[in-house]
């Protein structure tokens, strides 16, 4: 099949002018220096990768203990507040504030109240050391 | 030793990824060892000037071109090709720079501020290069990058299809067309080549 395309000849005697003509200098920069750039962003990428399930995994136990804390807190919302009342000046005085709300707590929610305030606390210091 | 360790974790962390595309690219041809330092250094030195030229053309800022030259560097090290053969990485690293280059034109779109740049002639050589990059911006982007790659790279339609994305089939047609659009500005502007006569 013969070359149908009229404009190849002039297109391509005008493409290798145009390419051969001089650009002004580029600043290319040197092959070393992006290599090293190229390999530290690499590793940099690849931490990240290895750290993204930690990360998730860190965001969901945030969630836990914050979900651990609002359901804690519902559970004997009534027996918090009138603790939280009791703290009256009058009370504070005769030395009886929140006395009757504490021996209203069962041991199960003793237990749980400990539980979560060290997993919180497990976890505030495992946020800290990350982060160091 | 902690910069060594650094380039251990990189190093393996890149040898575990090939991009699928790339297999399809190589062919069936073996894909060798991944590229070292060494061999990097090479290749950059035969193909940084003729990608950054290539930008420079497509684009027509040298600014913006010697950005461009380092981005496309950096994928084409992230996507860290097997070494098949110097030719299938020329032709990779000018499909990651006509990748660089849309991007940036679609970020130019989105923001309407681009104008291509054209250097302030001050000799006949500066004014003769200067009428050459106004011609070549009068085409679109896709056009510019079809005459480069099939007349100064000497690209296949192939290979030009897969830089471009387009269908291989489309590419003959859009040849055509771009240069006919070309051979038309040439010819207003007074630019054509002399005919040559054997």
């Amino acid at each position: 099949m013969p070359n149908a395309d009229p404009y190849e000849h002039e297109v391509d005697v005008w493409m290798k002018q145009f390419a051969a003509i001089d650009d002004r200098s580029p600043r290319l920069p040197d092959a070393n220096s992006l290599w090293v750039k190229a390999m530290l962003m690499q590793s940099t990428a690849a931490m990240e990768r290895a750290a993204r399930p930690l990360t998730q995994f860190q965001i969901a136990a945030y969630l836990i203990v914050a979900g651990g804390w609002a359901a804690l807190v519902m559970w004997k919302w009534t027996a918090l507040s009138a603790w939280i009342n009791s703290f009256t000046p009058t009370h504070i005085i005769l030395g009886a504030a929140g006395a009757q709300t504490a021996a209203s707590l069962s041991m199960t929610f003793v237990m749980a109240l400990i539980a979560l305030a060290s997993v919180t606390v497990m976890l505030a210091f495992h946020t800290i050391l990350a982060e160091e | 030793m902690e910069v060594d360790q650094a380039m251990g974790i990189a190093a393996s962390a890149v040898a575990l990824q090939t991009p699928f595309a790339l297999r399809a690219a190589t062919n069936g041809r073996t894909p060798k060892k991944p590229m070292d330092e060494a061999k990097f250094e090479a290749f950059y030195r035969k193909t940084a000037r003729p990608v950054w030229s290539y930008i420079f053309r497509m684009i027509g800022d040298a600014t913006i071109a010697d950005d461009l030259l380092q981005k496309t560097f950096f994928r084409f090290l992230r996507s860290n090709p097997p070494i098949v053969d110097e030719d299938h990485l020329r032709h990779y690293i000018f499909k990651t720079a006509t990748n660089l280059v849309f991007d940036h034109f679609r970020e130019i779109k989105r923001h309407r501020e681009h104008r291509f740049e054209t250097p302030a002639a001050s000799s006949g050589h500066e004014d003769l290069r200067h009428d050459m990059m106004r011609a070549f911006a009068e085409l679109k982007p896709q056009e510019r990058a079809l005459l480069w790659l099939a007349h100064v790279e000497g690209s296949s339609h192939e290979e030009i299809a897969e830089a471009l994305g387009v269908k291989t089939k489309s590419v003959k047609v859009m040849l055509f067309r771009a240069r006919k659009r070309l051979a038309g500005i040439l010819t207003k502007h007074g630019l054509a080549p002399e005919p040559h006569h054997a």
